[in-house]
């Protein structure tokens, strides 16, 4: 293990050529000084990852490889986000490595040099199926955390057109209907992302849950949230109030707010809710989704919006489609309009090579036979030569260079 | 007296009758019985009645295979020449220059049939052909057979045994000749074995005409290759070649395009292929970076199923050239598998322009280029599916 620490600092601090400069001059390892003399071993495959890990300093030349997000601010940052598979792929590896790309780094950049005088920008981020939106958005609020930005994060707003198995009719609002389950959920991973702006913010007006209990005016947000954790009937009025106010305070000034949303056409799309009388449920009669469309609107200034738009878990969309005009509708493409569209592609040569370098680097491909794609897995004494490029061809070719196809693939039987 | 004389004709008439086949007469007596007393002869009522046959069934096994005479033979032949004559009359051809090819097609098209068994189909084929041969009569007039070795049992197997072995001792004199005129040598020239193999026993038997066994068969070939054994046997290579069939090539079969280039002096090749339903064109370009389109969509979209993309991946995988080539294909018909197979077959057939020879032997070999014969199996009657039963019920 130590002469793999060590040769990775080598390769890490020896140059190898002019055309492909090795980075991250910083020593995240702190193993002795490297010896320069030993020529690396792994010189031939390319880099796959970089020790930089604020997105505010990644650039063109760290694109394709993986950096490493340490586990204290996955907790905090995304408690909730982060896709499912790619949670398990963390607890795997034990650690979070998140690949650069052009995409996350590109919404950055607009995210670092947009104005917070003006109105707040929507991004949109749209692709086809499996090729990596999710994660470029968790890049961005990543990016957004490090810099002290207030982060509003829905990691899927398909699970509140969908599924719901508590729905009662709002108590402010006679026509909506509520859910507590998913708004107290929400809220108790939004408190562990913001805790230290929910005590400074303060409430502007009173607000009142029941006949007994009530919200001062000037409080801090933290009992607005406190409340709708504890009173899980009102879990969903809370949300709109947190809304309401964050949006309301997000001047110039005060903090900066970011509203991360995935699946953001699940606002405008169907629903699989239906009323008592066997009647479906439009998405604008739930309270959750009333307010987050709120939100979405570019009447605020101070912060940006960033969505991303899928066919995964939507309901009633074909699986070929994949454009936001196709995926929103009329009223949300309308509603959302005019947005900065962001294309998220499949890797590229050099991007898959990374990520094969990382899960060989894992070992979880080991050695491969020529034959069938399953022996990839199987653990042989000596690996014999030549047949890791075929494997690795076969590989690209069964994935097409997706990185949730080829997730898959390499994933256990 | 007389009654007694009546009764024994009348038992005698009766045995007499029951010995004849076929509808006999039954002579009642009963009149007689009045009229005995006065006239000794017997008037009798005959009555004609039928049996039926399955009393008197003939017993079909027990007579063996039917025997056809020569006259059979001969009439069917002439039958067979003049309906040859007609048959070419009808499709235009000239008479005269009628071959069996020209028949078999004209045969093909009067009676198409979409049986699966070759053999069931509608066949005109001569009557040597199709009628088994039989061995003439074995004796003359006076019992006595003509072979000498007829009484063993199996004549021309043991004669073939006998000429075989009598060429075996020629070689051997031939060689004791050579050995002692000092001309003996070793290296001489040998039959050629390659491309051929030794008869199996129903080519025997066709030879022979006379049933054999196994082990004859067997014996047969371990005589013939200790001929072969001996330096000098191309002494007798006509006669050993005459036991040996010919081995096809199959990799010849394939027809192979030759490569087409479009504007860009880029290679292509086009491949048609089927499975179950489905039919599938695919057209393949060199230069390629292993794209692949199928009806407008990429494959990753149109077959999600990884199954699928690796019955895509295996005719290049197999030929070592996964990135270098693009496909674009259409399909339509069958399910998500046989679509897939579909294209896999196309593929195949496409990249035979792009390689050598010994490669196409391999991928023979390999089964990419067979077309896989299966189809759904029809449903018979008084089943629920082609081999599920209806749920057996007690009552």
């Amino acid at each position: 293990m130590a002469l793999k620490r060590l040769n990775r600092i080598v390769q890490l601090s020896h140059t190898v050529s002019l055309t492909r400069p090795l980075h991250g001059s910083g020593c995240g390892l702190q193993l002795g000084a490297a010896t320069q003399t030993e020529a690396p071993m792994e010189s031939p495959r390319a880099v796959f990852r970089t020790s930089e890990s604020e997105p505010a300093s990644h650039g063109e030349q760290h694109i394709g490889q993986f950096y490493t997000i340490p586990p204290s601010q996955v907790k905090t940052i995304f408690p909730h986000g982060l896709p499912y598979r790619f949670q398990q792929q963390i607890k795997t590896f034990n650690e979070a490595c998140l690949m650069v790309r052009k995409p996350a780094l590109e919404l950055i950049g607009y995210l670092k040099k947009a104005d917070p005088a003006h109105p707040s920008v929507r991004y949109v981020l749209y692709g086809e199926r499996g090729t990596g939106k999710s994660l470029s958005l968790c890049h961005a609020l990543h990016h957004c955390s490090l810099q002290d930005w207030l982060i509003l994060h829905v990691p899927d707003a398909h699970l509140w057109v969908k599924n719901c198995k508590e729905l009662m009719a709002s108590s402010y609002h006679r026509a909506r209907f509520d859910q507590p389950i998913e708004a107290s959920v929400w809220l108790k991973n939004f408190r562990v992302t913001n805790e230290r702006f929910l005590k400074e913010i303060k409430t502007s007006q009173k607000y009142i849950w029941s006949k007994r209990e009530f919200t001062d005016e000037g409080r801090p947000l933290g009992e607005i949230v406190d409340q709708g954790v504890t009173r899980v009937k009102n879990a969903s009025d809370a949300v709109g109030v947190v809304l309401k106010e964050l949006k309301a305070q997000a001047r110039p000034g005060s903090y900066r707010l970011v509203v991360g949303v995935d699946g953001v056409n699940a606002l405008w799309g169907r629903t699989t809710l239906r009323k008592e009388d066997r009647s479906l449920i439009d998405p604008s009669e739930l309270t959750l989704v009333h307010n987050l469309r709120k939100m979405m609107k570019n009447d605020w200034c101070g912060g940006a919006v960033i969505a991303t738009v899928t066919q995964t878990g939507s309901v009633f969309t074909p699986s070929s489609a994949y454009l936001p005009q196709e995926l929103l509708g009329k009223e949300g493409f309308d509603f959302l309009d005019p947005f900065l569209p962001v294309l998220v592609r499949a890797y590229s040569e050099k991007e898959f090579e990374s990520s094969y370098q990382y899960y060989r680097d894992r070992h979880w491909i080991q050695h491969h036979t020529v034959d069938s794609l399953k022996s990839i897995l199987c653990v042989s004494l000596a690996p014999p030569a030549g047949h890791t490029e075929e494997g690795k061809k076969e590989l690209l070719f069964l994935s097409n260079r997706n990185p949730a196809a080829l997730e898959r693939l390499c994933a256990f039987l | 007296m007389s009654k007694m004389a009546a009764s024994s004709g009348r038992v005698l008439l009766k045995s007499f009758v029951q010995g004849c086949c076929g509808c006999y007469s039954v002579i009642l007596p009963s009149i007689a019985r009045n009229v005995i007393l006065q006239k000794p002869a017997v008037t009798v009522l005959a009555r004609l009645v039928c049996t039926s046959s399955t009393l008197q069934r003939k017993n079909i096994a027990a007579a063996g295979p039917e025997k056809y005479t020569q006259e059979f033979i001969k009439k069917q032949i002439e039958e067979f020449n003049i309906g040859k004559r007609h048959l070419a009359n009808m499709m235009g051809e000239d008479p005269e220059t009628f071959t069996q090819e020209g028949i078999d097609r004209a045969i093909a098209y009067l009676f198409p049939s979409g049986l699966f068994e070759k053999r069931a189909r509608p066949v005109m084929k001569h009557p040597d052909e199709i009628f088994p041969k039989q061995r003439a009569v074995q004796w003359g007039e006076d019992g006595r057979p003509f072979h000498f070795l007829f009484y063993t049992g199996k004549q021309s197997y043991y004669s073939l045994m006998h000429d075989t072995f009598g060429k075996f001792l020629d070689i051997y004199k031939y060689q004791y000749g050579m050995r002692a005129e000092g001309l003996f040598s070793q290296d001489t020239k040998q039959v050629n074995l390659i491309g051929s193999r030794w008869m199996i026993k129903e080519e025997l038997e066709e030879i022979l005409v006379q049933p054999i066994s196994d082990h004859d068969c067997l014996r047969f070939i371990q005589l013939l290759e200790r001929i072969l054994a001996l330096p000098y046997c191309s002494i007798e290579e006509e006669y050993i070649q005459r036991f040996r069939r010919a081995l096809e090539v199959q990799s010849k079969k394939q027809k192979i395009e030759p490569l087409q280039y479009d504007e860009n002096e880029v290679a292509f090749s086009i491949g048609e292929g089927r499975r179950k339903t489905a039919t599938a064109t695919a057209t393949v370009r060199d230069n390629g970076s292993g794209n692949i389109t199928v009806n407008g969509v990429d494959y990753l979209l149109y077959f999600p199923v990884l199954q699928d993309r690796e019955q895509l991946m295996f005719p290049f995988q197999f030929l070592d050239r996964l990135g270098k080539h693009d496909m674009e294909c259409k399909v339509t018909g069958g399910g998500r598998s046989a679509q897939a197979g579909a294209i896999r077959l196309a593929t195949a057939r496409a990249l035979l322009s792009f390689i050598t020879e010994n490669e196409v032997e391999s991928m023979r070999q390999a089964g990419l280029l067979t077309p896989d014969p299966r189809v759904k199996e029809r449903q018979k009657p008084g089943q629920e599916g082609a081999r599920r039963k209806f749920t057996w019920n007690k009552r």
